[in-house]
């Protein structure tokens, strides 16, 4: 049979992981040979009072994280869609280059940030220095206060391009005689924005809405080599903590518990998300 | 910027006098062609940082002010790192991994999107299921299982361990970007190559699979630059220089003395190379396939 290998496979890697996740969450784990004792929901309770782990501003980094990272994305990427969507002679050569960021590994684009913002010697503080702006240069990675917004703006950079191409494509399908009648019919510009653009766009937006959610509860890279979850925690967020508890303490309870809270909370995402869509659809579109 | 968006309608109404939207048309045009320059900075600075670094000599590294473009010209730091013992070993790690795992990404989606899409079967929607969860399931939630999982396959810290967890992950993808391909192509066709007596293989080989070329670059593509960039899986399941791919090495550049920077960036580039081209290459289906489900990792 051709489907067996896939099937076999794929059931094995979504069963199984789940089971094994909620059993060690249930379970004291004991290394290096695994052994599991059932204690309830022990490691959760933990999870929630342990001050190491910091459940409630842990929660809240995260939430900060996503909604930051995501609202930054957008926000370039729909800039730069419809600036590059006006198809001005000349910016062509343009729009290749602004993809660039979203080709690189993200190793790599963390690492060059990290140069980058390095204090005094990376040259954002050398070039602010350069202008005569010493005031406004900064240990950009090593200050609490601004170590999360930094990680975010790299790591915006390095994803906006892929919410402007999906964009652009989702706008290449809205014929100028739209634009052409809403104009003769006396639409200003947000009107024509609102109404045409946006809902041309709509769907491609949801698409994109869920997959840079779930990536940016997920990110990993960009965080664990630009900061490492430091400085004093300030860009630890939950996939960090999964790590930690799991391969720096080696608790693998704490570390499926933590898993098994963040997995119900993207499914709940989900569902509301779901939900809402269905919603959505009910009502006729403006289209 | 939105106004941009009425400039095709705008000129023609009748109401508007001719000079006044000629005028505003031309800063429209100024403001989208300033705006893009902004954008093209912000893109490509930073790389342009990288590259003058990789290419000046460390006594340039710190200069005041910045220097972006180095003189004397060096390439020093690429000679370092074609003597760097963890960068090579890297690289040909990083290698070995990603073609693999897109060489057997590809056999299986072959063999499976065929099968989901020209056969009924009982499950056939596990497949649509599975898409989504390896898109959308947190990937740090299933560092534990699978590490346990390679364990237990005395897989742990090996090559194919790595090619394994991978494969899991890409299999749904491939599949189905295959499987809409092989949709598309006419069933009829093949009928009539099976009635002239032509063996399935044959006929997967002869006839449908250079139709669905588009199809398997997608898959190929989308395994490949999954396979080379991922980091958290390859931090977790490999120990120790020999077995790390590059993106492990680059993560832990550094030394008794720091961070050689000229050094990283020389690294950064030879990594960059393959997924710059892979992209350039096909930015176009990448997107089509992106917006239809599937997603870079």
């Amino acid at each position: 049979m051709l489907v067996l290998p896939a099937t076999v496979l794929i059931a094995l890697m979504m069963v199984y992981p789940t089971l094994q996740t909620v059993w060690f969450s249930l379970s004291t784990v004991r290394l290096p040979t695994f052994q599991t004792t059932f204690v309830g929901l022990a490691n959760f309770a933990n999870i929630l009072t342990d001050p190491a782990i910091g459940a409630g501003q842990l929660v809240q980094r995260t939430i900060e994280w996503v909604a930051g990272t995501v609202l930054l994305r957008f926000a370039l990427g729909f800039v730069a869609a419809l600036v590059f969507n006006a198809k001005v002679r000349g910016t062509a050569w343009m729009r290749v280059l602004v993809v660039l960021p979203w080709t690189m590994p993200s190793v790599v684009s963390a690492n060059l940030w990290r140069w980058i913002l390095q204090s005094d010697v990376g040259v954002l503080d050398q070039t602010l220095k350069g202008w005569g702006l010493t005031r406004l240069a900064h240990n950009w990675l090593g200050d609490p206060h601004t170590a999360l917004p930094a990680v975010m703006v790299a790591y915006s950079w390095a994803g906006f391009p892929f919410i402007m191409l999906l964009i652009l494509a989702g706008l290449q399908g809205v014929p100028v005689e739209q634009y052409e009648a809403g104009a003769v019919d006396g639409a200003n510009w947000w009107q024509l924005f609102r109404f045409i653009t946006v809902p041309a766009v709509r769907g491609v937006l949801a698409i994109a809405l869920i997959l840079e959610t779930v990536q940016a509860v997920n990110s990993f890279d960009t965080l664990t080599v630009m900061t490492g979850g430091g400085p004093a925690n300030a860009t630890q967020t939950w996939s960090l903590a999964i790590y930690r508890a799991g391969f720096t303490d080696y608790n693998f309870g704490a570390a499926s518990a933590l898993s098994v809270l963040m997995f119900l909370a993207a499914v709940t995402l989900l569902v509301i998300y779901s939900a809402a869509n269905r919603a959505s659809q009910a009502q006729p579109a403006p289209r | 910027m939105t106004l941009l968006e009425t400039q095709g309608g705008a000129p023609r109404t009748a109401t508007v006098p001719e000079t006044r939207t000629r005028k505003s048309r031309a800063g429209q045009h100024v403001l989208v062609y300033a705006l893009g320059l902004l954008f093209v900075w912000f893109s490509v600075g930073p790389l342009l940082w990288g590259l003058s670094t990789a290419l000046k000599p460390e006594v340039d590294q710190y200069s005041f002010p910045p220097q972006w473009i180095p003189s004397p010209l060096t390439f020093e730091h690429f000679v370092a790192i074609s003597h760097n013992h963890a960068v090579i070993r890297g690289f040909l790690n990083t290698l070995i991994i990603a073609s693999s795992t897109t060489a057997i990404a590809l056999l299986v989606g072959v063999l499976g999107g065929y099968g989901f899409s020209r056969f009924q079967f009982p499950g056939r929607t596990t497949l649509l299921w599975s898409v989504l969860f390896t898109q959308l399931f947190p990937r740090v939630v299933v560092i534990v299982p699978f590490f346990i999982t390679l364990r237990h396959l005395y897989l742990m810290n090996t090559l194919p361990g790595l090619i394994l967890v991978y494969l899991m992950v890409v299999f749904p993808v491939s599949i189905w970007l295959i499987k809409g391909f092989f949709d598309k192509i006419p069933v009829e066709i093949e009928e009539a190559a099976v009635v002239d007596g032509c063996s399935i293989p044959r006929l997967l080989w002869q006839i449908v699979l250079p139709v669905a070329k588009p199809a398997l670059i997608a898959a190929a593509m989308y395994a490949f630059i999954l396979a080379w960039n991922e980091f958290l899986f390859a931090l977790v399941f490999t120990q120790g220089l020999d077995k790390r791919p590059l993106s492990v090495a680059l993560a832990f550049f550094i030394d008794e003395n720091g961070i050689r920077w000229g050094d990283l960036m020389a690294a950064s580039l030879l990594m960059s190379i393959p997924a710059i081209i892979v992209f350039t290459f096909s930015q176009r289906l990448l997107v089509r396939g992106l917006s239809e489900g599937a997603l870079k990792g």
